[in-house]
Order: C-alpha cells, then sequence, then structure tokens
C-alpha cells in the first residue's frame, strides 16, 4: 500500500518520517526490500510528543535506513516490528521502560533494565535527573503537518551505494 | 524485577527453575537467568538485566559535549576509550571538525590497544568459565601492560577518556610508540601458548564444538553482530562496512567462520586478535612522531540542531551512538546502542535445549559486559 | 589462516611485569615443604614402629592393650591427616602461583609455610550456619560421613612392608566399599542443604559415581588377578621384579582417568565446578563442617596417589643398601620411598589443576560407559591370559 511518509537524505542514512498509523506498513515494506539488520529502536521525548527511531541496515549492500514515527504523550501506542526483527525486542521494551512507549503486539512488554514497580519513565524531559518534576514544564505545542507529497519514484534508491559500496567491496 | 516471569508449571515435577544470577560467578558481573531444568537440560531461559542500570542517558542529557565522553567511558569498561570514539565521531560529524591525520592514528592505535586488552579479558574469563584457571592470570598479566601503555599516555587506565572532539586530549608519551612495539613483539610469542592453551585444548574442542550453533539468518535478525555474528558468516564489520579514522589506510582481514557454535566464536576472537597485532605492527611504522595531535575544535561545543548516528566495530560488534542535538551545548538525547545489548538478546535461543555446562561456556562466547548493556 | 609468522624460539616463555621467581624464595619454600614432609615421616614411623614397640615394651600387646594401641595409632593418623591437609593446601596455593606467574601466600611464616594454619584456625572460629531450608540431622552428619570414609581408606594402605593398620586378605573390597561411601557424604550434603545448586552438584556427584566406580572396580580386580591376593601388601609384594605399570599399562592408565573422577578433580570436578554450581554440594556449609569436607578433599588427594604407587609403582619398594628387611631403619627408608613417589603422584594431579579446563559431566559419564568399562574388561582379561602364559 502507499505509505504517507517524508522523505531525506541524512548523512549517510535515508530517514523516513511517517504517521504511526503507516509505520507497520512501511516496516514490512522495508522487511521486504531486505532490510534484515535492525540496528536499534530509540525513543525521544520531542518536547511535544515521543518519537520512535528505528534503524535498519541492509547486509547485501550495506544500506542504512531510519524510519521516525512521533506519538501523542496522552496515548503512545506505536505496533511492534517484533516479528520482523526479532533483535529489537530489548529495544522496544528500553523505550518503553525509559519513555513509556507502548508497543502494540509485543510480545513480553516489560520494564527492562528499572524494576517492574518503578513509578516513571525517566528519560521524559518532564523530570529532572533527579526525578523530580521540572517545575513550569508545558508540553509544547504539536507542530504543524507538512504537507504530504507523494514520495520519489520507488526504491531501491541509487544514491544508497554513496558511502556503502566500498565497504560492501572490502567485505 | 520482582516477577520471576517463570512461574513453575503445576504438576511438572520433573522442572527444576534455579535462578543463575545476579551473584553467580559466571555470570560476568549481574546478569541474571531464570532458567528452567530438567536434569541437566535447560527447558526455559528467561534473562534479566538491569542490576547495574546507571542511566547513562539522562545524565547525558544534563551534561555539556565534553563532559559527555568521560561519561561513555563508563558503558564498556573493559574497552575503554573504544566507547568514546562514536560520539566523538558524530559530534564531529555534525560540527564538521577536521580530524589530522596523525591524530586519526593515534586513535586506532589506542582502539585496538583496547580491542586487545578486551579479548584477553573475554579469554581469561571464558577459561575461567570453562575450569582452567591458569589463563585468566596470563592474560591478565598481558593486559596490564597494555593498560601500562595506556596509563602513560592518558593519565588512567580503565576509564581514560583520552579522545575528544578533532583529535586526542594530549600527545602521546614519548616512549608510546617504543612500548607498543614490544608489547607486539611480547604479544606474539605469548599467542603462540594462548593457542596451545585454549584452541588446541582437547578438552576445550569437547565443551565447545557444536555447542550453542547460531544460524546466519537468525544471527542476523536478532541484531547480533561483533565477533559472534562473524562466527555465524557474516562478514560484516562496521571498521570495513563504514570505515573510521586511520582503518582505510592499513590493511587487515576479517576472519568469519562458517560453523556459528562457540568453538567458532572463541576461534573468530582469536584470529581477531591476530588482526589487531596486524594493525598495531602497520600503525607503529605509519603514525608520524611528531605532529599535530588535535584539530581544529571550537571551543564551546554547540552542534547545530539536528541528528547523527555513527557506528564503531567495538571488541563486542558495532557500538553506535545517536545523538540529537537542539543546538545548545548539552545533547539534547544520547542514545546508545550497545553492542553486548543487542547480543545478549539471543541468550533464550541458545541456551534452550543446551545442558547446563553448555549454558555457561555459551554465555562466556557472547562475551557480555554489564556496564555497557545496563548503561 | 594465522596472519602471523610464529616465532622460532616458541618454546620462549617471556617473563611478566612484577614477576620474579626469585623474590619467594624457592629454597625456603623447598625447605618448609621438607619440615612438614619430615613431620610427615616422623608421624608415620611412630605410627606403625614406635606405638607398636612401645606397647610391646610395656607388655600391652593382647587383648585390651591392642585395642588401645590401634586407638592410638588412629590418633596419630588423624593428626597425619592434618599433617597432609596442612602440607597439601599449601603446595597447591604456592604451585598454582608459580604456574601462574604470582607468589601464592608469602607472608605467615617463612615463604607463607604457616598460611595454612591460619586458614584452618580461620575456619575454627567461623559460625557454624544451617539454613533454614536445611534437614539438620542430615546436614550435620554429611561431612562426618565424608571425612570418615575417606579418613577410612588409611587403614589398608600400606606405608611400608608390615606398616598397616589391617593388612587384611580383603583389602581391596573394603577399599571398594569405604571409598564409595565418601560419595554418599557428597550426596546427603547435597540434598538436605535445601539448596538448589547443592541439589545439582549432589545429583552430578551420584550420577559421577556410578560412572567411575564400575571401571575402577575392574582395574582393582584386574590388580588382584595379576598379583593373586586382595591384600594390599601381597600386591606390593608381588611387584618386585616388575612394577604393575608395565603389564597393566592400560588399567593404570583407566585408573588414573577413575581417580581423577573419583577426586571430583579437575578436568571432572562436576559436582563443585565453582563456575557452574557456585560450589556445588558444599554451597550452603561454612565453619567446621567445610573444614571437614575440605579435610577429607585433600586426604583423598594423598590417598588416591597413594593408591595409584600401591598398585602400579611398587609400593614401598626400592633399594634397601643392605638394611635389614624388617628393622625400624629399613622401614623408614621404605616409608620415605613410599612418600616420595606419592608426591610425585600428587604433584602430576596438581599439574592437571593447574592446566585443564573441566569436561562436562555427561560426557564423562559417555567415556566411562562407553569406553572406560570395555577397556577395563579387556584389561581384566588381558591380565589373566598374561598371567596364564607368563607366571
Amino acid at each position: 500500500m502507499e505509505v504517507r511518509m517524508k522523505q531525506e537524505r541524512l548523512f549517510d542514512e535515508d530517514v523516513y518520517t511517517v504517521h504511526p498509523e503507516d509505520y507497520r506498513a512501511l516496516c514490512e515494506r522495508l522487511a521486504a526490500e531486505g532490510y534484515d539488520f535492525p540496528r536499534a529502536i530509540s525513543g525521544l521525548d520531542m518536547g511535544y510528543g515521543l518519537r520512535v527511531t528505528l534503524q535498519l541496515t541492509r547486509m547485501k549492500d550495506l544500506a542504512k535506513v531510519t524510519v521516525r514515527t512521533d506519538v501523542p504523550y496522552e496515548d503512545p501506542v506505536v505496533p511492534s516490528v517484533t516479528d520482523l526483527w526479532p533483535g529489537v525486542e530489548w529495544y522496544e521494551r528500553e523505550a518503553y521502560d525509559m519513555l513509556g512507549i507502548r508497543f502494540a503486539g509485543h510480545p513480553d512488554l516489560r520494564r527492562i533494565l528499572l524494576e517492574d514497580e518503578w513509578a516513571l519513565h525517566p528519560l521524559l524531559k518532564r523530570y529532572d535527573t533527579g526525578g523530580y518534576p521540572l517545575p513550569g514544564w508545558e508540553p509544547a505545542p504539536w507542530p504543524d503537518p507538512e504537507p504530504w507529497t507523494p514520495p520519489p519514484p520507488p526504491e531501491p534508491e541509487p544514491e544508497a551505494e554513496g558511502e556503502a559500496s566500498e565497504g560492501g567491496e572490502a567485505s | 524485577m520482582s516477577t520471576m516471569s517463570l512461574e513453575p508449571v503445576r504438576g511438572r515435577t520433573d522442572e527444576m527453575i534455579v535462578n543463575m544470577g545476579p551473584q553467580h560467578p559466571a555470570t560476568h558481573g549481574v546478569l541474571r537467568v531464570v532458567l528452567g531444568l530438567e536434569g541437566e537440560r535447560i527447558t526455559r531461559a528467561v534473562p534479566h538485566i538491569g542490576y547495574l542500570h546507571r542511566n547513562h542517558e539522562k545524565i547525558e542529557e544534563a551534561r555539556s559535549y565534553p563532559q559527555v565522553i568521560a561519561y561513555t567511558d563508563r558503558m564498556d569498561y573493559v574497552s575503554g576509550t573504544q566507547n568514546e570514539l562514536p560520539f566523538v565521531l558524530a559530534v564531529e560529524d555534525m560540527l564538521g571538525i577536521e580530524v589530522p591525520d596523525r591524530a586519526k592514528k593515534i586513535r586506532t592505535m589506542f582502539f585496538e590497544l583496547y580491542r586487545l586488552a578486551s579479548h584477553l579479558v573475554w579469554m581469561g574469563t571464558a577459561m575461567l568459565d570453562l575450569g582452567a584457571i591458569s589463563p585468566f592470570l596470563y592474560t591478565f598479566w598481558d593486559r596490564e601492560i597494555i593498560l601500562g601503555i595506556v596509563e602513560k599516555t592518558a593519565g588512567a587506565r580503565m576509564l581514560p577518556n583520552y579522545y575528544t572532539f578533532g583529535g586526542v586530549r594530549r600527545d602521546v608519551h614519548p616512549d608510546f610508540f617504543k612500548d607498543t612495539a614490544d608489547f607486539l613483539d611480547h604479544m606474539e610469542r605469548r599467542m603462540v601458548d594462548y593457542e596451545h592453551l585454549v584452541l588446541e585444548s582437547p578438552v576445550v574442542h569437547a565443551r565447545t564444538i557444536g555447542v550453542g550453533v547460531l544460524s546466519k539468518e537468525r544471527a542476523i535478525a536478532r541484531g547480533v553482530s561483533g565477533p559472534v555474528l562473524r562466527a555465524s558468516g557474516v562478514a560484516y564489520d562496521v571498521r570495513k562496512a563504514f570505515p573510521y579514522d586511520a582503518y582505510p589506510d592499513v590493511e587487515f582481514e576479517i576472519p568469519t567462520s562458517p560453523d556459528g557454535d562457540t568453538y567458532a566464536r572463541f576461534w573468530v576472537r582469536f584470529q581477531e586478535m591476530y588482526q589487531s597485532i596486524r594493525i598495531l605492527r602497520q600503525l607503529v611504522e605509519l603514525t608520524p612522531k611528531t605532529g599535530p595531535h588535535k584539530g581544529k575544535a571550537p571551543a564551546r561545543i554547540k552542534p547545530p540542531a539536528g541528528e547523527r548516528y555513527r557506528a564503531v566495530e567495538n571488541s563486542r560488534g558495532e557500538l553506535g551512538v545517536l545523538v540529537v542535538s537542539d543546538g545548545t551545548d548539552k545533547p539534547y538525547r544520547v542514545k546508545h546502542r550497545g553492542a553486548a545489548f543487542s547480543n545478549l538478546q539471543i541468550v533464550p535461543d541458545l541456551f534452550v535445549g543446551a545442558k547446563f555446562s553448555d549454558s555457561i561456556a555459551i554465555l562466556s562466547s557472547l562475551d557480555p559486559v554489564f556496564g555497557e548493556i545496563d548503561r | 589462516m594465522n596472519p602471523i609468522p610464529i616465532p622460532e624460539d616458541r618454546h620462549f616463555r617471556p617473563r611478566l611485569l612484577g614477576y620474579d621467581p626469585q623474590k619467594s624464595r624457592p629454597w625456603l619454600e623447598r625447605l618448609v615443604y621438607s619440615a612438614y614432609v619430615f613431620v610427615f615421616w616422623l608421624i608415620v614411623i611412630g605410627t606403625y614402629a614406635g606405638v607398636p614397640a612401645l606397647f610391646e615394651a610395656l607388655g600391652w600387646n593382647a587383648g585390651w592393650g591392642f585395642v588401645l594401641m590401634r586407638a592410638l595409632q588412629v590418633v596419630l593418623l588423624f593428626l597425619l591427616s592434618a599433617v597432609i591437609a596442612l602440607l597439601l593446601i599449601l603446595v597447591l596455593r604456592k604451585y598454582l602461583g608459580k604456574v601462574q606467574e604470582r607468589y601464592g601466600p608469602m607472608h605467615y611464616g617463612p615463604a607463607g609455610g604457616i598460611q595454612t594454619v591460619f586458614d584452618a584456625l580461620k575456619l575454627l572460629a567461623k559460625e557454624d550456619f544451617v539454613p533454614a531450608a536445611a534437614d539438620v540431622l542430615t546436614f550435620r552428619l554429611a561431612p562426618a560421613v565424608t571425612f570418615v570414609a575417606s579418613f577410612a581408606m588409611f587403614a589398608v594402605v600400606p606405608f611400608a612392608s608390615g606398616w598397616v593398620l589391617a593388612d587384611t586378605n580383603v583389602g581391596l573390597i573394603y577399599l571398594i566399599a569405604v571409598s564409595t561411601l565418601s560419595a554418599y557424604g557428597v550426596l546427603l550434603g547435597g540434598v538436605s542443604s535445601g539448596n538448589k545448586w547443592a541439589l545439582i552438584g549432589a545429583l552430578r556427584a551420584g550420577a559421577q559415581m556410578v560412572s567411575y566406580e564400575i571401571p575402577l572396580a575392574l582395574v582393582f580386580l584386574t590388580v588382584a588377578v595379576w598379583a593373586g591376593s586382595l591384600s594390599l601388601g601381597r600386591i606390593v609384594d608381588a611387584q618386585l621384579g616388575l612394577w604393575n605399570v608395565l603389564p597393566l599399562a592400560l588399567s593404570f592408565v583407566l585408573y588414573v582417568i577413575a581417580s581423577l573422577a573419583e577426586l571430583k578433580h579437575i578436568p571432572f570436578d562436576f559436582p563443585e565446578a565453582e563456575s557452574e554450581l557456585i560450589a556445588g554440594y558444599n554451597v550452603e556449609y561454612s565453619g567446621m563442617s567445610f573444614a571437614f569436607f575440605f579435610l577429607a578433599e585433600f586426604v583423598e588427594l594423598f590417598l588416591l596417589p597413594a593408591l595409584i604407587v600401591v598398585f602400579f609403582f611398587g609400593g614401598w619398594h626400592g633399594p634397601l643398601f643392605g638394611l635389614e628387611p624388617g628393622s625400624l631403619a629399613a622401614g623408614a627408608l621404605e616409608s620415605l620411598y613410599f612418600t616420595v613417589k606419592t608426591a610425585v603422584w600428587v604433584w602430576i594431579f596438581l599439574w592437571i589443576r593447574a592446566t585443564l579446563p573441566r569436561y562436562r559431566d555427561d560426557q564423562l559419564m559417555e567415556f566411562a560407559w562407553k569406553a572406560m568399562i570395555p577397556l577395563a574388561l579387556f584389561g581384566l582379561v588381558l591380565a589373566a591370559y598374561l598371567r596364564l602364559i607368563w607366571r
């Protein structure tokens, strides 16, 4: 299916920014495209909401891709991709632990680094390093959605070769 | 982590639930694995981590960029400067700092010295887990020499805080190159001993060959990297794939093994030590003895708003960092991608079905370091 | 694949930072060991020659007097086992230190010579803790069972010709019975501790015992067939011209392997594998209970090499330099030969401990059942055949 997304090139990676509803569809597409090595899932507190950053590598030609999706504080639910890449299991648990992002469909979504009874998600910007609420912290307004434009002609992107190709030959 | 998450099955009397760790001598620190044992065979395994958690990532958000470097050291405490490099590289990329050629080579030398140190620690502890006490003492003596070399230059042994934006913090000690060359002579002789003691030992063969086989596809899908991935037959090494620092200037190979068992992981680490010696030999020759050790970096490090992911090939695999800047002098978010963290995820895959004694061998072949896993 | 040429002097071992073997004063170490061995030797002479001579002089060598004499000898043997443990622990630590390029104990006594005495005192002063989940009676009894079983093996070990507590004609059967009992102590201790690691260790000890005991018994049988007697004294006597190690080489190798397994010694130390089971069956023991397990282990570390010497290396045999056999001087010299031969075997065992990693427990069982038992049977048949055509 067609995915609503913003595509940009950042250093040597393709960065896709998608709506959470389309996140799963994009991930399935990337898995089908052969991105097989999950590097990490990072959770970020953006000030207006939470962001999930999924980073993937294709072992065949060492192309790298980053997928971002933003969810609001009130309902931080993102579909889990553990069935596509089992290696993100602990990273999703870590993002849940640190920021409270809930991954729908994760087989075992528990806290991983902190105790099960821990009261808060420490990496949220509303807490200081001691875990106390920062006085006067207010969520920023949700940024205006950029007008969605159809993506450029589909994969594989020719410029994805750039830095990766030399590595590919060498290895 | 109050729940066991592994409840005994009602009416099943042949399964025993045991709690391996966090105070267990073979868990390399503070791993806790809840095991279901049927006699000696492992039926279920649930790893628990976090007993060494300090929340580096939150602390780093409250520190300025140069201060963060000191914190990254504390992650993988047996491989010293290797942890600093991804963060340093990422910030250099964001600021566009040029690193002089000599500084790159010095960085790479320290990087490879610490790889040797880390693999030595691995060898000692792995053999200790298999029941041999002597290799542990030998390898720690050799590591002591490396730490001495580092100490002369950087002033600290395990947590040197040596790399900085644009190069290294201070020039190397005048003896550095000679010390390193001497150490390499010593190390080459010792490697012969180690091969006799570890790789050629029939007991090690009996304990490791065919134990804990990790297939290539499973390894990639699980995000495993480093020697564990290469022992499964994937020639993925960040040093070759996305070269950084002085690695394009030196010749080395990526040892891989198609077997994917515990012995293959042992073997790959051994060959990596040979490659490290080879790289260091070349760098001792190549590195100019005098010259700048640091490029021009701004006095106040304030990267422009944006983000950058950089990875290096740590002793344990792909150690990455995602640095997000909002234009101030403190990082907005620093997310570490721990190699040992990813590698440890395959513990349930490899443990289930293995013998209990095998689980110890498998765990030591993964070489976890809990400073990095628990961060 | 090795990208680095192997240096020509591949047996050259570079010395490491700060390690200077002279600093540990090796001559002083040897002096300390000699002092311990001398005390050991004196006790042996006192036990087997002094006490009987004393009782004979007093005319108490019959009836209750004989019982009293035996009791005194047993007390002396207990002292002997304490000396053995103190010496062997010291030697183990010093020798491991040498192998590992460090010093070992250095500070208490000359060259660290009485470090182990202090360690023993520390164990005496420690609380003897009983876990809440333990079965108290069994838990208390287990170390005693292990120690008594090991200690009871002294009864039939001949230190010199005639120097033995009980030279029975069922010595070998007694040995099998008693050495198996020591595994019972381990089993009871592990099961009664109320600890899962101890339980696994005990189960491993049991499984290990049933696998090595059969080849061990078959080797005993081989030796008995060859010597034509079950008495250890007769077995040693039969080796006067030719030590058993040559005709019974196969059985000898199997016996050494089975001894390592019986000792729970690396590479077969599964019941107490530190890196796997923490300490296995004795994880919950402390204080004197632990000391008894420890004492039993080191007494066995002396006795099993001693039995190797008795069965295969001619026991006390050696040149007597014209001394009259049966005299005190000849007995003393013979017991010295015996001690020295045993010391060589203890050293070989310690060398194995310093060098090898550990096998997996099922590998020993597989080896015992699939290789050792058939080989031991073959060795038995071979010995019987050789004896028929040879003697």
